[in-house]
């Protein structure tokens, strides 16, 4: 690739990112920074690390975010491989209904799991039912989850980003590969080991450094199991303290640098495949199917995860239509009015409508940088673009607080970004860059995975038969990331439609309002308010759930599995 | 035929009915607002209103004063509600925009009015400059008298003495409680705030974070000065002792029973949280068996609970002593968009129109729109026979609450000093702190652990309102950050300690 296209596309990206992300985060860190005096100290650095309760913080979100990668990566790994290898019965409509945990929309999911997990929930209330609990001893499942309650939650939240990184580097693995192992006479186990496994680690490091970050600096999940000493929590509770201190701003510097050393490590640990692109397999005609018993079992394997991974979502749309729901298995009456007067709200429409232009937005902003950095960082040779690489994955990690409070700084009458308020202080734009900073890393991972298999050679080809850059990108390299890119796309999409920090602190007036602080408001109605919010969640689920859908049904030609195409 | 349905139903084709389907559901049941419809192209005047209030409140004032201020002047104002979240979000956007405000020397922030939240969010706005004087002291001094508008009650103020804020409803925190979980626990029905400290309650109590509102962090307070005014109540003099002396030691004392209780009762918390519906609804669903909770939160689960036989399982009690009753203020902000509406709205919550629909229910002749909102409104002259019996909850708080009266100089001034110890306290060091509170109740509280335990000579009165205090007053945040340091090891190495004793039973000899 041309130096020159290297380092302008470098340039330029550099630039958004650090109007957008770097300048607004930094304005907001930087008290962290400033001395009594006004000048540069490390002292609250320093005294996030000579305070016991904040180095316990860390580590247990360190160990939180390890744990939950390799509890995800156990669920996903076993999932991908099979539906890559064999074909069995229902699988069409399991490889989607696995995706379900991507669409459960913020605040009320936590409210579902309540419902199930509760001290009165639905799970004791079966056990209770079937004898197997004494009614006046019941479990207090999320009171005594803690660590691990939270590890697993979290694994079955995020497992979906490593299976569709994984399925989508599966694609590109060349079967003859396989097949020379198995000829020689490999074992099965020997051959997962030694050649599927290092072929897929494009895709897995792709998947694995997401939910890593993800689950390190995960709030919601903490705050429903009241888990408090962990560092995400620790910061949400010191930047909302009255006294204000800047000892959580010097927390949130900690966990950035600490993101980027292990992204970076695991990078050049485990980031590379030593086998380099391959060709891209011509056929896929080495799916087996599974036949009787075998089909069903694995049938049966993908409707559990997918029930188990359902649970908030149960709790959710039980709560959505229960009239009273307390102590029993199943909502003691039924009622619709909730969605009456929910989706009836005069916010709703409107916000729905908002959201549908933040996130699509911001999706297609995504599309177009991260393919353009992905290409700088695998194809260009020049330097430090693994710190670019790196840069890229850090919006995870950035508590969505300080990005919105950032936004805010930054936007006011007077300082560099105030341009970007519209008339009447519409934030359209402001949320717009907002949701995509914060997204860009599943785009740019995606795309990284999918180039770093795609083989160079017949990029070179094209460029030597003539072709400007624009078409090979267009005609040889795009296509061929497409599975990544639309893999990438639909995790930006639906996770910008469900935002919440920056939708909240944002989007103040009610005609600028996303769908999540549409829920987030009708949360606050007294009374019925989680009965309310969670019709709205069951509407957003349902929204969400159709249009990955639709992407699938647009995009896969074959069977509804989009990753090959 | 058969070609022609294979050919129009494709997957594609469902999937694109179901997205329509899905879209035209909340299109098809959206309810214009009704006497609310004022948009912002229809509108003659617009004002915007920063609020942490809750939606159900914004909605019947919102229409409630488009309809007031159109019968008055004929002009349809828009109602712009800025909601960023809590008052801590509000605080910080606030303070951002007047800060920027006054880089580019702007009077204003854009935003015309700040209607709800705690007095202490209001006395620091005020302080910072950013809120105006309001006209209607002026205007109508008959609505501030003693039989109207007190000045204060219960030792809260009700309006700001220099007239930037007015209390316009009232509140209180009380206790809810769930019925099933305490006849599955064992326990009474709480009657005030020490009943908390029940051992038997250990992981069921749901608390407000007091290190986040200003309201919270005064109910704590008050716990504390309950029991300093019973200590005060009770102190004889010793030989010798001087009347100051005397009241020094009571209220250290006091002081320190008060600080006891706070940890007693947080060692039985399931969590402190800073939302507001959280707690109300963890009790109804007894994910804790009673928590601290606003009396309108409170009596809403409770009514909404109601079975037919008139019992519910949720249930509100203002606990005895120890509660005042505090305002949530409005105030016009500095440099407002548009003064004069701004002027109106606090105007108009002050009407009597106004001060029933805080209370009155849906459906009654000066009832709301949609739900009832159970607050209290702040006029004292609306509580009488001909407008209560359209109310939801037909008492007068005035005439409630007992004889507790907040006093100022037992620990106002350390107010900053109670958040910090209890976050250090009881918030930063939870897990030791409920670990060694279940070792000591196994045990059966062995006296020296229990001693080991208990021990808050660090955060004693004497302390908490002068060192303390002074520290955290002063702009030294990193002596700040080391003090907090020092303190936590040292409640977390007491708290090891005592269950360690506990547990090993040696802590039964002394």
């Amino acid at each position: 690739m041309n130096k020159l296209t290297a380092y302008s596309i470098t340039a330029v990206v550099v630039f958004l990112f650090g109007v957008f992300f770097i300048y607004p985060v930094g304005m907001t860190l930087a008290v962290a920074f400033e001395g009594e005096d006004g000048g540069f100290t490390f002292d609250y650095v320093i005294s996030v690390f000579r305070n016991p309760v904040y180095v316990e913080g860390l580590w247990n979100a360190l160990m939180m975010g390890v744990c939950s990668t390799l509890v995800s990566l156990l669920i996903a790994f076993p999932l991908a491989l099979a539906s890559h290898r064999w074909i069995f019965p229902g699988k069409k409509w399991l490889s989607v209904l696995i995706l379900a945990p991507l669409v459960l929309p913020p605040f009320v999911g936590a409210v579902g799991i309540k419902q199930i997990l509760g001290v009165t929930g639905a799970l004791n209330a079966w056990l209770i039912d079937m004898g197997m609990m004494h009614p006046d001893e019941p479990m207090d499942w999320l009171g005594e989850g803690r660590f691990w309650g939270v590890v697993i939650m979290n694994a079955l939240h995020l497992y979906p980003i490593l299976y569709m990184n994984i399925a989508a580097t599966l694609t590109h693995l060349d079967p003859s590969m396989e097949q020379a192992a198995q000829n020689l006479g490999c074992s099965p186990l020997r051959r997962l080991r030694k050649i599927t496994l290092p072929l897929c680690m494009p895709g897995i490091f792709a998947g694995a450094a997401i939910v890593f970050i993800w689950s390190f600096t995960e709030l919601g999940v903490p705050l429903v199991f009241d888990y408090t000493r962990v560092a995400s929590v620790q910061i949400y509770d010191g930047i909302k303290d009255l006294n204000s201190n800047p000892v959580p701003y010097a927390l949130v510097g900690v966990m950035l640098i600490v993101s980027t050393v292990v992204f970076v490590s695991s990078k050049i640990m485990l980031g590379k495949s030593g086998l380099g692109s391959t060709p891209r397999p011509k056929t896929h005609d080495n799916e087996v199917k599974l036949r009787g018993v075998k089909g069903w079992v694995m049938s049966g394997v993908f409707l559990l995860v997918f029930c188990v991974a359902c649970i908030p979502h149960l709790g959710v749309l039980f709560l959505s239509i229960s009239g009273d729901w307390y102590g029993s298995v199943l909502p003691e009456s039924i009622t619709t009015a909730h969605f009456n007067e929910a989706l009836g709200h005069p916010l709703v429409v409107p916000s729905i409508k908002n959201s549908l232009i933040y996130a699509s937005g911001s999706t297609l902003l995504d599309i177009v940088l991260g393919t353009a950095i992905a290409w700088v960082v695998v194809r260009s040779t020049i330097r430090g673009r693994v710190i670019l690489d790196a840069l890229m994955m850090l919006p995870l990690a950035v508590p969505g607080l300080v990005l919105a409070f950032g936004y805010i700084a930054v936007s006011q009458k007077g300082e560099p970004l105030h341009w970007m308020l519209g008339e009447a202080g519409n934030p359209i734009f402001l949320l717009i860059a907002a949701y995509a900073v914060r997204r860009l890393p599943y785009v740019v991972r995606a795309a990284v995975a999918g180039l770093q298999q795609s083989n160079i050679a017949l990029e070179e080809a094209a460029r030597s038969l003539g072709a400007t850059p624009m078409r090979v990108l267009k005609r040889v390299a795009v296509p061929l990331i497409g599975a990544n890119l639309v893999a990438g796309s639909i995790l930006a999409f639906s996770f910008a439609m469900l935002e919440v920090s920056d939708s909240l602190i944002l989007a103040q007036q009610a005609e600028h309002y996303p769908i999540t602080k549409a829920i987030y408001s009708l949360l606050s109605t007294l009374g019925n308010g989680h009965e309310l919010a969670s019709a709205l969640g069951v509407w957003a689920m349902v929204f969400l759930g159709i249009s990955i859908m639709g992407a699938f049904v647009l995009l896969g030609r074959r069977g509804g599995s989009v990753f090959r195409m | 035929m058969s070609g022609f349905i294979r050919q129009w139903v494709n997957s594609k084709v469902i999937v694109a009915l179901a997205l329509v389907l899905c879209v035209a559901t909340p299109i098809l049941l959206s309810r214009k607002q009704e006497g609310g419809n004022v948009k912002v192209e229809n509108a003659d005047r617009r004002i915007s209103i920063v609020t942490p209030h809750n939606e159900t409140i914004r909605r019947e004032f919102g229409e409630a004063f488009q309809q007031w201020w159109e019968e008055k002047t004929g002009e349809k104002v828009y109602v712009n509600w800025l909601t960023p979240g809590g008052t801590s979000e509000i605080r910080k956007i606030l303070n951002g925009k007047y800060k920027a405000a006054e880089k580019v020397g702007d009077a204003g922030v854009g935003i015309d009015v700040f209607f709800g939240g705690g007095d202490y969010d209001f006395r620091q706005q005020a302080q910072a400059g950013h809120l105006a004087k309001l006209e209607i002291f002026a205007k109508r001094p008959e609505w501030f008298k003693q039989d109207v508008i007190p000045a204060d009650f219960t030792g809260e103020l009700y309006y700001d003495p220099e007239h930037q804020w007015v209390g316009v409803c009232l509140s209180r925190f009380g206790i809810c409680y769930n019925v099933d979980s305490l006849k599955r626990l064992g326990l009474e029905a709480p009657n005030k705030w020490s009943d908390l400290a029940d051992p038997k309650y250990f992981g069921h109590v749901a608390l407000a974070d007091p290190t986040k509102s200003g309201s919270v962090s005064r109910a704590f307070e008050m716990l504390i000065q309950e029991q300093m005014h019973d200590a005060i109540a009770k102190a004889k003099q010793k030989p010798g002792e001087t009347k100051e002396q005397l009241d020094m030691r009571a209220r250290s004392a006091g002081w320190d029973r008060g600080i006891n209780l706070i940890q007693k009762i947080a060692a039985n918390a399931r969590y402190f949280t800073d939302s507001a519906t959280k707690i109300p609804h963890d009790v109804a669903q007894g994910n804790a068996a009673a928590g601290m909770c606003i009396d309108f939160y409170g009596r809403t689960y409770e009514e909404m609970l109601k079975k037919e036989d008139g019992s519910s399982r949720v249930r509100w009690i203002s606990p005895q002593g120890g509660t005042s009753m505090s305002v949530d203020p409005v105030a016009v902000l500095r440099g407002a968009p548009d003064p004069e509406i701004a002027q109106a709205f606090v105007e108009f919550l002050l009407t009597e129109k106004a001060q029933l629909l805080w209370n009155a229910r849906p459906g009654t002749p000066v009832g709301t729109q949609y739900r009832a909102l159970r607050r209290m409104p702040i006029r004292k002259d609306v509580y009488i026979e001909e407008n209560m019996q359209y109310f939801a909850d037909p008492s007068n708080p005035y005439n409630e609450v007992g004889s507790f009266v907040y006093k100022s100089e037992l620990t106002g001034k350390g107010f900053r000093s109670i958040q910090y110890i209890i976050r250090l306290m009881c918030l930063d060091s939870h897990e030791e702190l409920k670990d060694a509170w279940k070792k000591l109740v196994t045990a059966g509280m062995p006296a020296r652990a229990t001693d080991i335990f208990s021990d808050t000579t660090l955060v004693s009165y004497q302390n908490a309102m002068g060192a303390i205090r002074r520290q955290l007053n002063s702009s030294s945040k990193i002596q700040s950050a080391n003090l907090a340091v020092r303190l936590g090891k040292y409640f977390r190495r007491n708290y090891k300690l005592a269950g360690k004793l506990a547990e090993k039973g040696e802590g039964s000899e002394k």
